[in-house]
């Protein structure tokens, strides 16, 4: 008995001397957008289940809120990502601006975004293309459907989607939607990211992101980027607020199967 | 010297098929019938089938095989079933949504709480809660180690093997895996565990003590979603049930290199191994059966239909 108690003493003493030797790593986000966007809500749960990981492993994720009127005169050397909902023309001359650092794009559908590959954009949103093809090849089983297209949605139940769903309710007591979702999954990569390599630069960050991701989007395969920087994800089809179907298509898209959604190549 | 090993052939063909037929019981829970199915395990019959409750998913013996624990998650409480007379014995508030569970030598169970990103210690006799434990988001996978000394909880959204230190029930540390990993294992010493990941495809060795990655192998299939995952007795081979790729995977346990798939039934999900090591008992979901593998010949013998969405299963031998 004594020498249990004298054991677990010593646990206990290396354990407190280990947590004030151990540095921690602060970790920075900005989120440039209003305010009231269900984005925000997405990425403040990020956030949340970024920091229950850091705990263990002495990382300290932080989040900051500045509104698009704002980003002129705004440093931004001590972030490791950037997350926004403002649309195209914003969002170019943001990338433009701010070449070593990824740039989410949690909203914008423009094709023509993917199409002109700007090597520091991310886009988790999928693609006008996405969506399309995605009930373009749910029309070739029934033809008159009026299924919407989403990234996400909160009566998704598969590959642990159902667990996300929950906690996030649980936390905002609102569905996930698919802004959210895209906010969530942003920070979650890059914070996954950072538990994994400990890349805390920015321009290291994007590298690895864009060549090196394998992600659990919890919505199925491990996540990635394309060359147009588009992540690779299945879509949802929803009708009558039930999600109906998943895209690929099983049986119609020809393997690789997440290749038959959106935009390969970038424009020349 | 070809005698001899004749000989022991037939010596260890007899002895196996002899603790093989030994009198016993295969409990499998299905997810979606809300039953336990009761196999005998002599004739590879069903039995009985026990209604118990609301999604019931974890399934355990207690130490000294007088009871059998079942997880039902919807109710957020464990069933105490008579694994002889198949009677409810009685039921205890387990946390929230209980998924998988281990249960320490001392008797004592150790339950994920999937929605609580906790895990927490049941006395199952008085079903008092002991303690609770800060884990990782959507704890699953459960692992006790054969002295009790360690378990393993895998968080499969923080990605890691939390290893807890018994009797004190602290983390003494976390191991960052591949994505999602779902269920361990302990080596027969303690010192060495494997995990499976189910999104990134990986089966890994890690040294407990050392809170280290050994080897990472994978199960070299795009479709496998490694689940269960359990050691051969001489430990030798790990067998890990490969999702949706419909096959057991077995594993050099050394190397971690593929030695056969093994096809069964669709979505494999739990797996348990009779006392001799002599079969392997895999729950396949989408197939409502239970596949029934011969260790020896690595082939399947018999298939088993059992309720909708056979989740996890329990070998007890008289």
């Amino acid at each position: 008995m004594l020498i249990k108690n004298i054991r677990f003493l010593l646990i206990i003493v290396i354990l407190v001397s280990f947590n004030l030797n151990a540095e921690i790593i602060e970790v920075n986000f900005v989120y440039i957008g209003h305010e009231e966007h269900p984005a925000l809500l997405g990425i403040k749960q990020g956030i949340d289940e970024s920091n229950l990981q850091g705990q263990f492993l002495n990382q300290k994720y932080n989040l900051e809120i500045i509104s698009e009127n704002k980003i002129q005169k705004h440093n931004f050397t001590k972030y490791i990502a950037i997350l926004t909902t403002v649309k195209s023309n914003e969002l170019k001359s943001l990338a433009k601006e701010l070449t070593n650092i990824p740039i989410f794009n949690l909203t914008d559908e423009s094709n023509e975004l993917r199409v002109n590959c700007i090597t520091n954009i991310l886009h988790i949103t999928p693609s006008n293309k996405m969506k399309a093809d995605a009930l373009k090849q749910w029309q070739t089983k029934i033809p008159d459907s009026k299924a919407n297209p989403q990234s996400w949605h909160y009566s998704f139940k598969k590959f642990a989607a159902r667990d996300l769903n929950k906690r996030f309710k649980k936390n905002y007591k609102t569905n996930m939607d698919d802004y959210s979702w895209a906010g969530w999954a942003a920070v979650k990569m890059t914070s996954d990211t950072v538990a994994r390599t400990k890349i805390i630069s920015a321009k290291n960050m994007l590298n690895y992101l864009k060549t090196k991701l394998s992600f659990d989007g919890q919505k199925g395969s491990d996540m990635n980027f394309r060359v147009t920087g588009q992540l690779r994800q299945l879509i949802l089809l929803v009708e009558d607020n039930k999600v109906i179907a998943e895209a690929p298509i099983r049986g119609i898209a020809k393997p690789p199967t997440l290749e038959s959604l959106g935009i390969l190549n970038c424009s020349k | 010297m070809r005698f001899f090993w004749t000989l022991l052939t037939i010596t260890l063909f007899l002895f196996n098929s002899f603790v093989v037929n030994a009198d016993g019981r295969i409990f499998v829970t299905n997810e979606r019938s809300n039953t336990v199915s009761v196999i005998d395990a002599k004739s590879l019959t069903i039995e009985n089938t026990i209604k118990i409750g609301e999604r019931p998913r974890g399934i355990g013996l207690s130490p000294d095989n007088t009871e059998l624990y079942v997880a039902v998650s919807e109710e957020d409480k464990i069933v105490v079933v008579d694994p002889n007379t198949l009677k409810i014995l009685r039921k205890f508030e387990a946390g929230s949504d209980p998924e998988t569970f281990g249960v320490h030598p001392n008797g004592n169970i150790y339950i994920s709480n999937e929605d609580d990103a906790k895990a927490t210690v049941f006395d199952p006799k008085t079903g008092e809660q002991i303690a609770e434990i800060r884990v990782g988001l959507e704890p699953e996978g459960v692992a006790v180690s054969p002295d009790g000394e360690r378990v393993i909880v895998t968080s499969e959204s923080t990605n890691m093997l939390h290893v807890i230190k018994t009797p004190e029930n602290i983390i003494e540390s976390n191991i960052l895996v591949g994505s999602r990993p779902r269920a361990a294992v302990f080596n027969n010493s303690g010192d060495i565990a494997y995990a499976t990941a189910e999104i990134s495809g990986e089966v890994v060795k890690v040294d407990v003590r050392k809170a280290k990655i050994i080897k990472t192998g994978t199960t070299g299939d795009a479709k496998s979603k490694p689940k269960d995952i359990i050691l051969s007795k001489d430990e030798n081979v790990i067998y890990v049930a490969g999702g949706r790729a419909n096959k057991v995977i077995v594993m050099d346990a050394d190397s971690l290199e593929i030695i056969k798939g093994i096809p069964v039934g669709k979505r494999v999900w739990g797996l348990a191994m009779s006392g001799d090591g002599g079969r392997i008992f895999t729950t396949n979901g989408v197939s409502g059966t239970i596949s029934v593998i011969d260790t020896i010949k690595n082939e399947v013998i018999k298939t088993i239909e059992v309720g909708k969405f056979p989740w996890g299963v329990v070998v007890r031998e008289d």
